[in-house]
């Protein structure tokens, strides 16, 4: 069974819930003191990153700094 | 501010700078170019803009090329479209970049990025109560920028021309006003194209000016940083000493006696 995500927009399929929201970065290769997070709308910290997880569908938004003026 | 020319450093809310150059980390080539523009521009403050990390590819970390303990970090909101948006940018910047200053700007117009002065105007009550150091990017609208002031921002930011456009100060008149008013910085944003138009804007007594496409578009960004650095503090020199009048007619600058025919 799969489990789907909702991350910055896009559904994404996982073969297994990734266990936290560290997790997930880690499984998408993305280094977690560079982003930011919100879970359904909620900003988490990123120091809730390995005890934040999420049900099934959840809504992920990850963002970082980019060059801009 | 009115009482400017007597202050060396640039005060906004509890911090002071040296340098009135902020510079803006969009449009660089590389982020070493980035670094080294930022190093020879002498700022001390300099913009990011947050946004959607790329899932399926990797993902460039520019912050490592900014010297945190060096340069303060300001992030913009920059991409929203409403003051909704424009908060919840500001709060995730927040958290991303552990500090609470945020240069505001809502932009819903995406042909001339001007920016929408009510929904900027909304947010910046908002944030202000959130504890947020604001500094708004508004148009050159001195009864806007009073509001803001008076909303409890740490600055204003009044546009010289479209962003990215080097168009210069369009709106130099009102942005006259606006510093005449202001009881805070003036921050002149956006349009500034060369190093001429950043020194007519100290000229005129703005507290700084930001540039990031000028630097950032030259073809050596490095020495175009130094032009602007240099133009900035010649820019301030002039305003707190003080330009001569203006006349109509000539005032001649060598003596009008002892002319050979006399």
């Amino acid at each position: 069974m799969s489990f789907v995500l909702t991350i910055n927009g896009q559904e994404k399929e996982f073969a297994q819930r990734p266990g936290s929201l560290s997790a997930l970065l880690s499984e998408l290769k993305i280094n977690e003191a560079t982003v930011v997070a919100e879970v359904n709308g909620q900003i988490v910290e990123r120091k809730d990153f390995s005890t934040t997880r999420f049900e099934e569908g959840a809504r992920i938004e990850l963002v970082r700094f980019v060059g801009g003026g | 501010m009115s009482n400017a020319a007597e202050k060396k450093l640039l005060r906004i809310a509890c911090r002071e700078f040296e340098s009135r150059l902020f510079v803006g980390t969009g449009k660089f080539a590389s982020n070493e170019l980035m670094a080294q523009a930022i190093e020879a521009s002498g700022a001390q403050m300099v913009t990011v803009a947050l946004r959607r990390v790329d899932i399926d590819n990797e993902n460039d970390n520019m912050l490592a090329a900014i010297d945190r303990k060096k340069y303060l970090l300001l992030p913009n909101t920059s991409g929203a479209r409403d003051g909704e948006e424009a908060v919840r940018l500001s709060r995730l910047a927040r958290v991303a970049s552990g500090i609470n200053w945020v240069k505001l700007e809502v932009t819903p117009d995406p042909h001339y990025l001007l920016p929408d002065g009510e929904e900027t105007l909304k947010a910046a009550r908002i944030l202000v109560k959130d504890g947020f150091v604001v500094l708004p990017y508004i148009n050159a609208d001195p009864i806007l920028a009073r509001k803001l002031q008076d909303a409890g921002c740490a600055t204003v930011m009044p546009l010289g021309s479209p962003i990215g456009s080097n168009q210069g100060l369009a709106t130099r008149a009102a942005i006259e006003i606006i510093i005449r008013q202001a009881t805070v910085p003036v921050v002149v944003d956006a349009g500034i194209g060369a190093p001429s138009h950043a020194a007519e804007a100290m000229e005129m007594g703005a507290d700084a000016v930001l540039v990031n496409t000028a630097i950032a578009s030259a073809q050596d960004p490095v020495r175009m940083a130094r032009a602007f650095k240099m133009a900035v503090e010649a820019g301030r020199i002039a305003f707190e000493t003080g330009l001569a009048p203006k006349s109509a007619a000539a005032q001649a600058s060598s003596p009008l006696t002892g002319f050979l025919r006399d």
